[in-house]
């Protein structure tokens, strides 16, 4: 009997899933390794968002950590202050995240700002918030604020084990993923991809291409703002240091090998890289911390000379082969199924 | 009602300036609704310019475009797109990391939701001759075929008027013939206006009810393809050139 692709699909989708549930429960009298399974799971939910603005609708957004500061600095001045929930927090901060995302987006969209200006400009705004919050001494300043603490409070989302927030943190990402594999479906997501390739193209199409990618931007916004908020109770304060451009940049940088477009890519991608940044982290010790970034561009030196579609293409093609000798369904080959 | 000659689009005095050089210069015409009409010049006419200046991808300098009726003199592309008008591209703008299929699914949007998109590009690829390559990366296509994939992905958003820049250079004769057949096709049974700026002048007498001569951004000559081949002034315009074939 045959196993069709779908329920192919759905069994491996399931197995992965049940291993990431197990995995803080294997590992979970060390703490390092779920600081670094968690961390894996951030950027794979950053680098998942940055795949709607980064790789559908092709804009090299460099302005991760300028979203997800913002949410963390909400949410963890609506809870120092005034005891909001996180909860509630990551709303507001997704929010807030947004409606920056709107600021900026609107005129760098209105008048056309594309490409490598995107790329700077997107990344400098990262710099300015960081600046901005170090002499905003009312919510930042040069300290570090810390948030409240409890060895166990769902209410204000602090624990004394990382665990919780890995399953926090594995619930975005399945939320990113979703909404990902959702958008490229959908008219949104064809309009992105089509833009992201060719604007005029596009538009003699009827595509708004202003008016989609500030959707792209925002929903991609709200997803990072929103985890600023587990990230400013997962380290347990706020600091302007959180507007990283370094970050931003690795947030961007795992989009790309990942496989522009290509919903799990980014996730792929992090797992493989940050994995290796923090392992490299900890054997390597603190003076060879930015070693990393030395792998990061060997990594990217080779993909852009042996896989310019991104590491996930590769998984792919190979994936596709397995799923038509298992199902035995020629279909399965062709290239028009996005995300698969 | 068939035979009205209603103007489906009608521009004026239209100027399009890049700095000193005039590359559209104070064209007036006309196209009657239903019919396919001609674009001809010499390289460097003006006619891609004149092109983009009607479809909103340039504002123009001076004049104006009137499209059934409504001014659409500096509206978006997207916006003049909705209500009738699209195009195809002399270089072509491939989106080479999609399919045929989603390449062709991006124009259907233009007027069918997620419930009914698939219809329209079904009709629309079998309607073109795609089914073959429909699952294609358009990056992996060659030029015939791209030229095909952009006529495709016009009609799918449904056009009154298509405009089509040079859709028939670089192909063979078969090619050709096969592209006029599905553009006589079109005209006839979906009653699209056509407008095809051509270089190739088999193309241009074979297809065309009525001819517009473009010469260094002025409009010269207009009238059948009898009286164009006729013409003085179009015969010096192209001589200079020695384009004439
Ligand atoms: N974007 C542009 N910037 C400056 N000059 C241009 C531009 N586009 C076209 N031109 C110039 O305008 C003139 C008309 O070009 P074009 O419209 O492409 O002619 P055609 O399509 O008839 O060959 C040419 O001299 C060309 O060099
Ligand atoms: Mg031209």
């Amino acid at each position: 009997m045959r196993i069709k692709a779908t329920t192919f699909n759905r069994v491996l989708l399931g197995v992965l899933l049940a291993i990431a549930l197990l995995i803080p429960l294997l590992i979970r009298t060390n703490q390092y390794n779920l600081v670094l399974v968690t961390t894996v799971l951030l950027f794979g939910v950053l680098a998942t968002a940055w795949n709607i603005i980064g790789g559908m609708a092709g804009q090299l957004d460099l302005a991760a950590f300028a979203y997800l500061g913002l949410g963390a600095f909400t949410s963890g001045t609506l809870l120092i202050r005034w005891n909001v929930s996180p909860w509630i927090g990551m709303i507001l901060g997704g929010l807030v995240a947004t409606g920056f995302a709107v600021l900026v987006g609107f005129p760098l969209f209105r008048f056309r700002v594309r490409e490598v200006w995107y790329a700077l400009t997107s990344s400098a705004l990262v710099e300015v918030l960081k600046v901005a919050f170090v002499m905003w001494e009312d919510v930042g300043g040069p300290v570090e604020r810390y948030l409240p603490y409890y060895s166990f409070s769902l209410y204000h989302m602090r624990f004394g084990t990382y665990i919780p927030y890995y399953y926090i943190m594995l619930a975005i990402l399945v939320i990113a993923i979703v909404v990902n594999y959702r958008i490229g479906r959908s008219k949104l997501g064809f309009y992105l991809r089509a833009l992201g390739e060719d604007e005029d193209a596009a538009e003699i199409l009827g595509v708004d291409a202003r008016a989609c990618k500030l959707k792209a931007l925002m929903i991609y916004a709200f997803i990072v703002g929103a985890t600023g908020a587990v990230y400013a109770c997962m380290y347990g304060f706020i600091h302007p240091s959180f507007f990283s451009g370094a970050r931003s940049t690795e947030v961007a940088i795992l989009g790309i090998v990942g496989g522009m477009g290509i919903t799990y890519g980014p996730l792929l991608a992090a797992v493989i890289l940050v994995s290796a940044r923090e392992f490299l982290r900890a054997s390597l010790g603190g003076q060879m911390e930015s070693l990393y970034l030395v792998i990061y561009s060997v990594v990217l030196i080779l993909i852009a000379l042996f896989r310019p579609q991104g590491i996930a293409v590769f998984f792919r093609d190979a994936y596709r082969k397995l799923l038509s000798k298992v199902t035995g369904d020629e279909h399965v080959l062709r290239a028009n199924t996005p995300g698969i | 009602m068939s035979m009205s000659s209603e103007p489906i689009l009608q521009v004026s005095n239209l100027t399009k300036r890049f700095g000193n050089l005039v590359a559209v210069n104070n064209v007036s015409l006309q196209i009657p609704a239903g019919e396919i009409v001609g674009l001809i010049g010499p390289n460097g006419a003006g006619k891609t310019t004149f092109f983009n200046t009607i479809t909103g991808l340039y504002t123009p300098d001076e004049g104006r475009v009137v499209f059934k009726g409504q001014d659409i003199t500096g509206m978006p592309p997207h916006k003049i797109c909705k209500l009738g008008m699209s195009r195809t591209f002399q270089v072509t703008k491939a989106f080479t990391e999609m399919t045929v299929e989603e390449t062709v699914r991006v124009g259907a949007y233009n007027r069918h939701g997620e419930d009914d998109v698939m219809e329209k590009v079904d009709e629309v690829i079998s309607f073109c001759g795609l089914e073959e390559i429909r699952h294609q990366k358009c990056g992996d296509l060659g030029l015939a075929s791209l030229r095909r994939v952009e006529l495709a992905r016009a009609m799918a958003t449904e056009p009154d008027l298509l405009l089509l820049d040079e859709a028939g250079a670089g192909l063979t004769a078969a090619e050709l013939a096969e592209l006029m057949e599905i553009l006589r096709k079109l005209n006839r049974e979906q009653s699209v206006t056509l407008c095809v700026v051509e270089h190739v002048m088999q193309m241009v007498m074979g297809l065309c009810e009525r001819i517009f001569v473009l010469d260094a951004g002025e409009l010269i000559a207009e009238g059948t393809p009898e009286e164009i081949s006729n013409n003085p002034r179009v015969i010096e315009a192209y001589l200079g050139e020695r384009a004439i074939r």
